[in-house]
């Protein structure tokens, strides 16, 4: 009896996960001190969480620097994770025990860009981020860990530890496309300008190295691939490891880069739970232009549609492509193409809709229309500006005549 | 003078007169002529060109390399400076300023007394210009992809064998020692049973934006360079970059299909047939005029199970025990894998390379010299060693993955009747209707 119970209980928590966009996970974002400017990465790393609708996140601040640590105290097991945007002075023993008897006993832990070089001195901190830079490390830390085309090197050659290349985009390659993380993503993918972390040290224990980029020479690098994503276990915590996500103010392209959006979701979901049931989106970045997302927010359907009514040829084709994208992923049979269809005949009978955004949607029509379509598009033969890709979409759609 | 018509059917008759002694035709050595070598005026061959960009003079000096066995009379190219550039070319090999040059290929075709042509233009231009030079009874050295839909390629084919004529497509790495070495390997069983190949191909090209709409340049009929597919003003995108734009190309995946999937399929013997289901995903720059796929990946299976993979080689998955590089053509097999590249060839174990076929086992079509091969079958009439239908067959590959990339959606083919299951929506991408004046070319 007890047992059916329980396996009711489940379904409902199930069903209820399932259909409906509650919070499962607590988060604690952990910030106050840190080299960087964490007044505006730390509330943007809670929007970023909770947009997800799988978390609900805190901020703690710990204290300025020079005021009294030992007040510093959470009860990080009141979380399922705890992310990282910290690197000041060093924690009270009673806080960095309770930390590791957290992570322990299966807490997660999210280190989110500089975050890794905090706490040089720490012995159980290090293992748990596995690489780490700066604050005088050094090859008593740990070897270098990178790749060498697609070879793992450990480097175990004394040296400092840590550097920064200048600002750029670059590309980042997924290097376990088996991981819950980066399963489904691009194997390369354009990151927005960041800072790009090189020659990081650590005990690189228990660590999966999920994504690399290449130090590029021409940016003052050392020519490795350098680890950018990696996840690491200890005890029975996962901790994910992100290099990326270097905040100005106001974010910045670095954050607003749906590949550090999307990382950062998907590992802190897989540091809380250890699994990942978020779907790749449609507006992830791939290997030909980077992916920005202004406020952070996922585009919707709506934008979509808006900014190609307005959309002129100057302009960026972006919603469009997103669009196209919408129409691939979701509609895979005539009725659902229908339901796009449907939205695109309501932008060409639009008289306020633009010739150019017209045209590009001529185009997507002159495969997935039906005969719903044929008097909208007629209509644009009569346009010296639509002619051409009306009459093409027509003889598409009606080969017969 | 033995008249061109005399000539090829002498050339015909011999053919067929060896064929019939079943013995391989044998060409008379031009010394054995006198002429120092060089065969009289009447029996070289007769050729002109179609497109002279950079492919298409890149073609004509290796034809170039023979004016002993053939004499260049006349090019045609929309771009006249282009076709200044190549009748210097062709006046410079032949010494003397004969060559006539054309900016309108039906006049070309019209007043020229050909045997064989050699074309190279952009994939939307294959169609028409392939069958109008077949229907002529040209012999034709004709440019991979065969066409830029299957509807334009099947058509082509039909031309081809309806005229008779000889057909070699640009499909060079079959006439590459290592190539055919590492698909006859395949073939005969050295890796064992294949369950997969993959073909890693290059990078689709990043967006450039959208550059300001230009004046065309005086020496281009930018009209008659889009030709039938649809009106758009001039940006200064033609020459060369019209590959990255779909209504002239499918991109660096159709470019491509015509050298590592024809590859593929030849270890596979399945050149003469085609996946039955195909499946993938693109994606697509986000800025700009250019809209082929930058990464694309898909997966194409066989009525026996067999599969083959296509996509960017950044894309393809590193396997442990697997080859250190990607591009080209991997065949993997209960045995082992071979690699092959242009230049490179690679097997799980470096053995399988030193095996030898035997008498008995199959022995792939050799040839080590493309242009020489094409130039041997217009005497023998034989095949060539890249036929039109095998080069339908490649590119129907990458254009069935570029559909399944579109629609988002699972394709269903019929390799013998050429027709997708059940699927009207996705059908309508098999053919891109033409700007009038022109016309789809019929099967």
């Amino acid at each position: 009896m007890k047992n059916q119970y329980i396996l009711i209980f489940a379904i409902v928590i199930t069903l209820f996960n399932g259909c409906t966009s509650g919070t499962h996970y607590k988060a604690l974002i952990v910030t106050g001190q840190s080299s960087h400017n964490w007044r505006a990465s730390s509330p943007i790393l809670k929007q970023i969480l909770e947009q997800t609708t799988l978390f609900s996140a805190d901020i703690l601040k710990a204290p300025e620097k020079k005021e009294e640590m030992s007040t510093f105290a959470p009860n990080f097991s009141n979380y399922n994770v705890v992310v990282l945007d910290y690197n000041g002075e060093s924690w009270s023993e009673k806080t960095k025990t309770a930390f590791v008897e957290y992570v322990k006993n299966g807490g997660g832990v999210v280190i989110y860009h500089s975050a890794n070089s905090a706490f040089p001195e720490w012995k159980e901190f290090n293992q748990m981020i596995g690489l780490g830079g700066w604050g005088g490390r050094d090859e008593k830390s740990g070897p270098y860990v990178y790749y060498n085309k697609n070879k793992l090197v450990i480097d175990t050659t004394a040296g400092s530890c840590g550097s920064v290349l200048k600002r750029q985009e670059f590309q980042v390659i997924t290097r376990n496309p088996e991981h819950p993380i980066t399963k489904g993503l691009p194997i390369g993918w354009q990151h927005g300008s960041d800072e790009l972390y090189s020659e990081l040290r650590g005990p690189g224990k228990n660590m999966e190295i999920l994504a690399t980029a290449f130090a590029a020479g021409t940016a003052g690098g050392n020519r490795r691939n350098e680890p950018m994503l990696m996840a690491i276990t200890y005890g029975k915590g996962r901790i994910f490891h992100t290099t990326l996500g270097h905040a100005d103010e106001g974010g910045g392209p670095a954050m607003e880069c749906v590949g550090f959006i999307v990382t950062l979701q998907r590992g802190t979901e897989w540091a809380a739970s250890g699994k990942v049931t978020q779907k790749i989106p449609y507006d992830f970045p791939n290997n030909g232009s980077i992916s920005l997302r202004a406020g952070f927010k996922e585009m919707t359907l709506d934008d979509d549609l808006a900014k190609i009514t307005t959309y002129d040829i100057t302009k960026s084709t972006k919603y469009f492509v997103d669009l196209q994208s919408r129409i691939r992923t979701e509609a895979k049979t005539p009725e659902a193409l229908q339901k796009f269809e449907k939205l695109i005949i309501k932008i060409l009978e639009n008289k306020e809709a633009t010739d150019d955004g017209k045209k590009l949607l001529l185009g997507e029509l002159s495969w997935m229309g039906s005969e719903l379509s044929i008097p909208a598009i007629k209509q644009q033969t009569k346009n010296p500006n639509l002619k051409a890709a009306a009459e093409f979409a027509l003889a598409r759609l009606q080969p017969s005549r | 003078m033995i008249d061109k018509s005399t000539r090829r059917d002498f050339l015909k008759r011999s053919a067929s007169l060896a064929a019939g002694a079943l013995v391989l035709p044998q060409i008379i050595p031009s010394t054995a002529l006198g002429m120092g070598g060089k065969l009289p005026p009447s029996d070289r061959i007769v050729m002109g060109a179609i497109g002279t960009g950079a492919q298409g003079t890149g073609n004509m000096d290796g034809f170039l390399q023979r004016v002993k066995e053939l004499q260049f009379v006349a090019v045609c190219d929309v771009d006249r400076n282009r076709a200044k550039g190549a009748k210097d070319m062709v006046d410079t090999a032949h010494n003397n300023k004969d060559c006539r040059t054309y900016g309108d290929y039906r006049e070309f075709l019209e007043k020229e007394k050909l045997d064989a042509v050699c074309i190279a233009l952009p994939d939307h231009w294959h169609g028409l210009i392939y069958t109008a030079a077949a229907n002529k009874k040209l012999d034709v050295y004709g440019e991979k992809p065969l066409a830029r839909t299957i509807s334009d390629g099947r058509a082509i084919v039909s031309a081809v064998k309806r005229n008779n004529i000889v057909w070699q497509t640009g499909s060079w790495q079959r006439s590459q020692q290592n190539f055919r070495h590492a698909a006859e390997l395949v073939i005969n069983g050295r890796i064992g049973k294949v369950s997969l190949v993959e073909v890693g191909l290059p990078n689709g090209i990043k967006g450039v934006g959208t550059p300001p709409i230009k004046a065309v340049p005086a020496e281009l009929d930018w009209e008659m360079w889009l030709g039938p597919a649809p009106k758009v003003p001039f940006r200064g995108i033609s020459h060369w970059n019209w590959r990255w734009i779909l209504d002239y190309s499918g991109g660096q995946l159709t470019d491509w299909a015509g050298h590592h999937i024809d590859i593929a399929q030849w270890g596979l013997g399945m050149g003469h047939s085609g996946p039955v289901e195909i499946e993938g995903e693109g994606t697509y720059p986000n800025e700009g005029i250019y809209n082929v796929p930058v990464d694309y990946n898909f997966l194409c299976k066989y009525s026996t199970g067999v599969e083959l993979r296509v996509a960017n080689s950044t894309q393809l998955p590193n396997r442990k025990d697997g080859p250190s590089w990607l591009g080209g053509a991997t065949w993997y097999g209960d045995k082992g894998w071979i690699n092959v590249d242009r230049g490179k060839i690679q097997a799980s174990n470096p053995k399988i390379l030193e095996e030898v076929i035997g008498e008995n086992e199959i022995h792939l079509y050799k040839s080590d010299n493309h242009i020489g091969n094409f130039l041997e079958c217009i005497k023998s009439r034989g095949e060539t060693v890249a036929p039109v239908e095998i080069a339908h067959r490649s590119i129907s590959i990458g254009l069935l993955g570029e559909i399944a990339m579109t629609t988002g959606q699972k394709i269903q083919w019929d390799p013998v009747k050429e027709e997708i299951i059940g699927n009207p929506v996705a059908s309508r991408l098999l053919c891109r209707p033409y700007r009038e004046p022109w016309e789809n070319p019929t099967i």
